[in-house]
């Protein structure tokens, strides 16, 4: 609800359509990918987006880094399946959602839980 | 489309020595969750032990297999992992 809580980050503005399904080194979603993960200290990749998320996993997550008034940014891997293959290709991770912070992978919504009961989650955040 | 004892088999053949119970939550056999108890676990991180068991699937997981939810802890003699469930299912916040 509260514009605030996160940041919504297109991947899909049209200057990073790439032309071919390519290498590491030309390849614009994955340095778009890259590019937010370092520019956010706390970044979600989900499915759907905190308002209206698409999957369990991904609400379930939003609503951990929610309740500890996390400000975090959020991208929504489903417009475009490319975002999930480059994601997971530069993460080794399998699975959305997948929180980062400060640069790090910290895990899917089963780590976050964990984390988040035990009280690590809000002192990493 | 595999089922519980498949996914089990499969995870303890490759992790030597784990102890694994898996649920196939919705019965659709494509969303499972499991809970892994493993020496080779030991030292390390979170994220590598879920790593350990998402390997055993490649790029089965986000395939046949949609979910695959995880609790992994080292066999430390501590039923740790074995009985957080209720907690989480009531700890968590929805949406």
């Amino acid at each position: 609800m509260s514009a605030s809580q996160f940041e919504p980050i297109p991947m899909m503005s049209s200057e990073r359509q790439p032309a071919t399904p390519a290498s590491d080194e030309s390849n614009p979603i994955r340095a778009a990918i890259s590019e937010a993960i370092g520019e956010h200290k706390v970044i979600l990749f989900m499915k759907g987006t905190p308002e209206a998320p698409a999957c369990g996993f991904s609400a379930r997550t939003v609503a951990m880094l929610q309740s500890l008034d996390a400000p975090f940014a959020a991208v929504d891997v489903l417009p475009d399946p490319r975002i999930r293959q480059e994601l997971s290709a530069i993460s080794s991770w399998p699975t959305i959602p997948q929180l980062f912070v400060d640069g790090e992978l910290v895990g899917g919504c089963d780590i976050v839980t964990e984390m988040y009961e035990s009280g690590e989650l809000a002192q990493l955040l | 489309m595999p089922s519980a004892e498949d996914i089990r088999q499969r995870i303890e053949a490759a992790i030597p020595g784990a102890s694994v119970e898996v649920e196939d939550y919705t019965g659709g056999g494509d969303h499972f969750s499991a809970t892994v108890t493993a020496a080779a676990f030991a030292g390390l991180t979170r994220i590598q032990q879920h790593r350990l068991v998402y390997d055993v699937f490649g790029a089965e997981i986000g395939g046949p297999i949609h979910a695959l939810a995880l609790k992994t802890s080292p066999a430390t003699g501590r039923e740790h992992a074995a009985s957080g469930d209720d907690e989480a299912a009531t700890s968590i916040p929805t949406p």
